[in-house]
């Protein structure tokens, strides 16, 4: 068995397969300190609320801190930001172990392969990412998994842009930062990242409509359509406007950093991906922004990852099952069984 | 803005002429004081005039400025230069040699006692330590533009080239990267227990594992992405694997030929156009 986990900034996702299909386990990057009480903690227990508790006071983990958050209009703690650990949050470290334990569970079997998205490292931000990234080889080697690192564009790329024989260029919209990846036949030839993403467009709209920055994100999750009929007010308007400058960005950016290389002479599919890419309209406006930019490549085709969010931790397991399959040989998938929780099926071929 | 860098100066602390500074102030001395020697030995050649039958005072200082001032030249660039091996044994030899020739004759020819075969064996120790300076720095020049070229040649590729502000720093950060990346991959990172040993969980932390979402994917990509990553791995999927790959390769690559293939159309219109024109005009 093989797992890919996407740590994000806001989400963390844990791909997996079981029979032919394969689950994805999604919790939120978060957590939001109360007050312990008897009460509070029998309460939590009760709606099966995911919680702990640590010297008197209780800090809710996941989805649910982020809703308490947003139902106390309080700011929900996050353990990252900008991509990597937040060198602000103290217990940062200790929540995200247990975060990633809670979604990753424990392996299957021994030494069982486990592929971890990392962000490169940005171009307009004085930060390297190396210290996240051992940080979360260590905090998956603890729970004993034959652990290794994938650039999270290059994860978009193993997911959605095989047809092209993994030649093309995978671009990760998250909250904390877009990664850039360019590879040709599977070997990455340009990786970067931008200090920009879903959490840059929420302040921003935030600032500009006074509301919380948690109600944005919600408001963006919840069915915000970008375009160019919006209502006056509305925080889409804002939206849109922050989104475009995001691309604008973005596009400047990959031509700038596509000068400093020599790519082959093929035309590149582009492949676009990540929590930040799923507002309606999301896509149209990136499509017609990349077909007008001047690339230093040539652009064949433009695709939108068919499960944004859940792409890169796809990418991951299809990069660990990989390993594992040139390990061991073919490996015999266990059979199908229930999984507890909220449950979607759908069909991700067409 | 961005200043300019030019790369063409070859490292000085490399070079071979690289010394302490004041090595160099003593030989420019010397050398200095062999000039003037020799241009005031010349001067009294003209002035007194000198001849045969002059005073002995004036051949003797004449001649001794003039023979001191040679020496005096070639023993100041000869202690300018770095040396090979046995270099420096050779400059104190050779001046030794010329000094002492030139203060015999001095004494010699003051005491009377200028003949031969004192002459011979004087002339023959000034000429070898003579010699032997010229030699030396003779060689250590050779020596020089040798190693010189060397550098140029090693990196020819760069020389004349102009490196900008940007990839300077880029080359820097890629440096520092790659540094960092080798130090990192020696350290160990180990998560302590102890950190999370006080921590309670809710009852919900082991019956939930977030929000499931379960597709429908035979995920045949890892298939794809062996063959990409290994092509010579056919032996377990056959021709069939190989027929496969060969066709993706050629999809990855088929814009490519159709911009050629376009490009050669245009081309063979063009020179049947030309041919058409030259046939006419020959008719004409």
């Amino acid at each position: 068995m093989a797992k890919g986990l996407d740590i994000g900034t806001m989400n963390i996702i844990c791909a997996e397969r079981e029979g032919d299909d394969i689950i994805f386990m999604r919790q939120r990057n978060a957590f939001m300190k109360l007050d312990s009480s008897d009460l509070t903690k029998n309460m939590l227990d009760i709606s099966k609320v995911l919680y702990i508790e640590e010297n008197g006071e209780i800090s809710l983990l996941g989805e649910d801190a982020f809703k308490f958050a947003t139902i106390f209009e309080k700011d929900a703690r996050r353990p990252m930001s900008h991509g990597i650990i937040s060198p602000k949050e103290k217990e940062a470290i200790p929540i995200m172990k247990l975060i990633v334990e809670n979604v990753l569970g424990q392996p299957k079997s021994q030494n069982e392969v486990l592929y971890i998205s990392t962000p490169a490292d940005p171009i307009d931000a004085d930060m390297n990412v190396l210290y996240h990234k051992k940080t979360m080889e260590a905090l998956a080697r603890g729970l004993k998994y034959k652990t290794h690192t994938i650039d999270e564009g290059l994860a978009v790329i193993f997911s959605e842009l095989s047809d092209w024989n993994f030649t093309g260029l995978g671009i990760s919209v998250g909250a904390g930062l877009t990664n850039v990846t360019l590879a040709y036949l599977a070997t990455p030839l340009m990786s970067f990242s931008i200090a920009r993403g879903g959490d840059w467009i929420d302040e921003q709209v935030a600032k500009s409509t006074g509301l919380p920055k948690e109600h944005v994100t919600s408001a963006k999750e919840t069915g915000s359509k970008l375009g160019k009929e919006i209502k006056i007010g509305s925080t889409e308007g804002a939206l849109t406007v922050y989104y475009d400058a995001l691309m604008t960005y973005v596009i400047q950016n990959l031509n700038r950093k596509l000068g400093e290389i020599t790519p082959p002479n093929v035309a590149f599919p582009v492949a676009i991906a990540g929590g930040s890419a799923l507002p309606e309209g999301f896509f149209e406006i990136f499509d017609k922004k990349l077909r007008e930019a001047k690339f230093r490549i040539e652009i064949s085709k433009i695709i939108h990852a068919r499960d944004p969010l859940n792409s890169v931790a796809r990418g991951c397991l299809i990069a660990a099952k990989t390993q594992e399959e040139k390990k061991y040989g073919k490996i015999n998938l266990p059979p199908k069984k229930e999984v507890h929780n909220k449950k979607h099926t759908k069909k991700w071929r067409k | 803005m961005h200043k300019d860098l030019q790369i063409d100066d070859i490292p000085k602390s490399s070079g071979i002429l690289y010394r302490g500074e004041f090595i160099y102030y003593i030989g420019s001395l010397i050398f200095g004081t062999g000039i003037a020697s020799l241009f005031i030995g010349t001067a009294f050649i003209m002035i007194f005039p000198l001849h045969s039958k002059s005073d002995p005072g004036e051949i003797i200082l004449t001649t001794m400025l003039v023979a001191l001032g040679i020496a005096l030249i070639l023993i100041g660039i000869n202690i300018m230069m770095r040396h090979t091996k046995y270099g420096k044994y050779i400059v104190i030899v050779s001046s030794l040699l010329s000094l002492i020739a030139v203060l015999i004759f001095v004494l010699s020819y003051y005491n009377n006692y200028w003949y031969y075969p004192l002459i011979s064996y004087v002339i023959a120790f000034y000429v070898i330590g003579f010699s032997m300076l010229l030699g030396n720095a003779f060689a250590n020049i050779m020596l020089w533009t040798i190693r010189g070229k060397t550098e140029i040649a090693t990196s020819g590729e760069d020389k004349g080239r102009i490196y900008t502000d940007e990839e300077i720093q880029r080359d820097i950060e890629e440096a520092t990267r790659k540094s960092m990346e080798l130090v990192a991959s020696e350290l160990q990172f180990e998560i302590s227990n102890s950190d999370i040993k006080n921590i309670k969980v809710g009852e919900a932390f082991y019956e939930s594992r977030g929000t499931v979402t379960r597709v429908k994917d035979d995920m045949d990509e890892s298939q794809t992405l062996r063959q990409t990553i290994s092509p010579g791995e056919t032996e377990k999927w056959g021709s069939i694997g190989l027929d496969k790959a060969s066709v993706q390769l050629a999809k990855t690559l088929e814009e490519q030929t159709t911009e050629k293939k376009r490009f050669v159309d245009i081309k063979g219109r063009i020179i049947k156009g030309w041919e058409k024109f030259t046939s006419f005009l020959r008719l004409k």
